[in-house]
């Protein structure tokens, strides 16, 4: 068959061209071998490249978180570095304003003094805001009458609404007066809310409606005022952000209290929203969820402060105060001199436990941060002494700058059985001292 | 140009003139390549067409004529080897439509030297209008090619050819009624 034998040509050009097509295979195979080589060192180099990078933002992470601490931390020593001088400049206003100052100078220490709460108030609200970025914002759950705290809410600003002749009414609607949640929190919450309607509403009302319901407590705060602009709403719960320039100018504050009041109301199982009232008007409302209520704890004192005030009068109490600042020991004087008690001032800690094992005293007011020895060792060291001798237990209460929960729970363990921070207000001193002074020990 | 088309040149030659006769033509030119073609290999363009001419010379049938068969040769050929292509398709003017958007977009990927021709489509009306630009003289090569496309598909096309230049000319496509 003539298909049978091919002609030399034709084999010679099959040949070439399978040579040509081998050759072009070979060639490509080591194209291809190079390419994936290539490929798997630009992976290697991917991967090193992430893996530099990933310790990179780590590092960067890390520093970022220790600035952080250095700032709480920072801001921590710098607002108890304040709070020791604010504490004797209030007290000391407080004296001057009521030593009997003919009527301009009178008018200057109330403004010494209310500028200084204004001050102190600011100083509480970026130590709370620095707490709470820390994660160190302790909320203390305790049970409280609701109906007495929205008396006090009442009495707190009911001169402000009659002075600007506004209406104002605080209603409770719940079964129970007994709840649980952090109350001094709580205070701080509407208190914001009610000094905000306040602060915003000319004419009309400032209206706050308390309600338990479902084992959660709803504070409702609304007020005639302009309202919020739909504008400044994404921003009203952002810290030191309000609503414009012009109100820092016309209504002060720093832009911090509805920031740390929904903070507030989330550590606490609940939130703070602003809801938009149709007729006009601002509403915001706060939830937080309530703890069970012990059933035994019936023990609330409406008529504590008046009470405190008998007891520290019953008699000449005799008190031990280690303060090494001579002007807080001058405060101590003053907010104490209404009452005929039987003070000795010492400067330490030393001091102090070597007077406490000479006399006998009714009460120990212990300062913590104090040269030579300071109060924390003084108070153990006085309960060593009373353990060893039988001598009675005196009670101790620490007088501190150290405002952190944790802080005063280690005073517990350190033989302290209360605490009063300073600046303290004469009542919260003298209802702790009146506790201390009828259950001894 | 890719050896396929050589490869599939001389196959479609075997059918008409027979082995010897591809040999003598092969061997009465004088081509850089020898005539030694692979299906991988790259050769040029010029030897494509000198075969086609000395074809044409042997056999009395013009070189036009034997692009356009050629046309519908290699048609037949990328049908079987990328059905997926056709598959993909209604009918043969969005198949037409899709050579400059869709095939020679893969087969730049696998061969990134390829030297491809320009398919600019435009509808008019339910007509698609081809522009062919191209640095070879394959008009009538196209032409063969667009026409296997339409019996590929069982609907035969009427095609007018405009040309513009021996590598430039415009395809104006039609479903024959």
């Amino acid at each position: 068959m003539p298909g049978e034998t091919v002609s030399r040509a034709r084999y010679e050009r099959a040949v070439k061209a399978r040579a040509e097509a081998e050759a072009l295979l070979e060639q490509k195979s080591r194209a291809l071998w190079e390419a994936n080589k290539a490929l798997r060192e630009q992976a290697e180099a991917l991967e090193e490249a992430v893996r530099s990078r990933t310790e990179e933002l780590e590092r960067a992470r890390a520093e970022a978180e220790a600035a952080n601490d250095a700032k709480s931390g920072f801001l921590a020593v710098i607002s108890h570095e304040i709070r020791t001088p604010m504490n004797a400049i209030l007290g000391m206003a407080a004296g001057l304003e009521e030593s009997g100052l003919p009527p301009d100078q009178q008018e200057m220490a109330q403004v010494i003094l209310s500028s200084g709460r204004v001050l102190l108030d600011l100083l509480n609200d970026v130590l709370d805001l620095s707490k709470i970025e820390a994660g160190r914002m302790e909320m203390e759950m305790r049970p409280f009458d609701l109906r007495a705290f929205a008396a006090e809410e009442r009495a707190l600003f009911s001169e402000m609404a009659a002075s600007r002749g506004l209406a104002f009414s605080v209603e409770v609607m719940a079964d129970k007066a007994l709840v649980v949640s952090d109350p001094t929190r709580l205070r701080q919450v509407l208190s914001n809310l009610l000094s905000n309607a306040f602060k915003f509403t000319r004419e009309g009302a400032v209206a706050v409606l308390l309600t338990v319901r479902d084992g959660q407590l709803q504070m409702r705060v609304t007020d005639s005022g302009p309202g919020v602009p739909e504008a400044h709403r994404p921003r009203l719960f952002q810290a030191f952000s309000q609503g414009d320039a012009s109100v820092t100018r016309t209504h002060g504050g720093t832009g911090l209290g509805l920031a740390i009041s929904r903070r507030f109301c989330r550590l606490l199982g609940g939130d703070l929203v602003y809801e938009h009232v149709p007729g006009g008007g601002a509403c915001f409302v706060a939830t937080v969820a309530l703890g069970a209520a012990p059933v035994a704890d019936r023990r609330i004192d409406r008529a504590e402060g008046f009470k405190a005030e008998q007891v520290l009068r019953a008699r000449r109490w005799r008190v031990l105060v280690a303060e090494d600042s001579e002007t807080n020991q001058k405060v101590l004087r003053l907010v104490l001199k209404p009452f005929d008690l039987d003070l000795r001032m010492v400067t330490d800690g030393a001091q102090a436990v070597a007077l406490r094992k000479t006399r006998a005293f009714d009460l120990v007011l212990m300062d913590v941060n104090m040269p030579v020895m300071d109060g924390l060792v003084a108070a153990a060291a006085i309960r060593a002494w009373e353990a060893g001798t039988g001598a009675p237990r005196v009670p101790i209460m620490a007088l501190t700058a150290n405002v952190m929960t944790h802080q005063v729970s280690d005073y517990a363990t350190q033989g302290i059985d209360a605490h009063v921070g300073k600046p303290f207000r004469r009542e919260e001193l003298v209802q702790g001292m009146a506790r201390l002074l009828k259950c001894p020990g | 140009m890719k050896g396929i088309v050589f490869t599939e040149l001389l196959a479609m030659a075997e059918g008409v003139v027979g082995e010897a006769g591809v040999d003598e033509v092969l061997d009465g030119l004088a081509l850089a390549s020898g005539g030694a073609y692979s299906r991988v290999g790259n050769y040029p363009c010029s030897e494509l067409l000198a075969i086609v001419s000395a074809l044409a010379a042997r056999t009395g049938v013009p070189a036009e004529d034997l692009q356009r068969r050629f046309g519908a040769w290699m048609h037949a050929r990328f049908t079987q080897l990328y059905p997926g292509f056709f598959a993909a398709k209604d009918g043969p003017l969005h198949m037409l439509e899709s050579i400059e958007t869709e095939v020679h977009v893969e087969v730049r990927k696998l061969y990134p030297d390829a030297e491809l021709p320009r398919f600019e489509t435009s509808w008019q009306g339910e007509a698609l209008r081809m522009c062919y630009v191209s640095p070879r003289p394959l008009v009538s090569f196209c032409e063969g090619l667009i026409h296997a496309c339409g019996a590929h598909y069982g609907t035969p096309l009427r095609v007018d050819v405009t040309r513009v230049s021996d590598g430039e000319a415009v395809f104006d496509v039609s479903l024959e009624r």
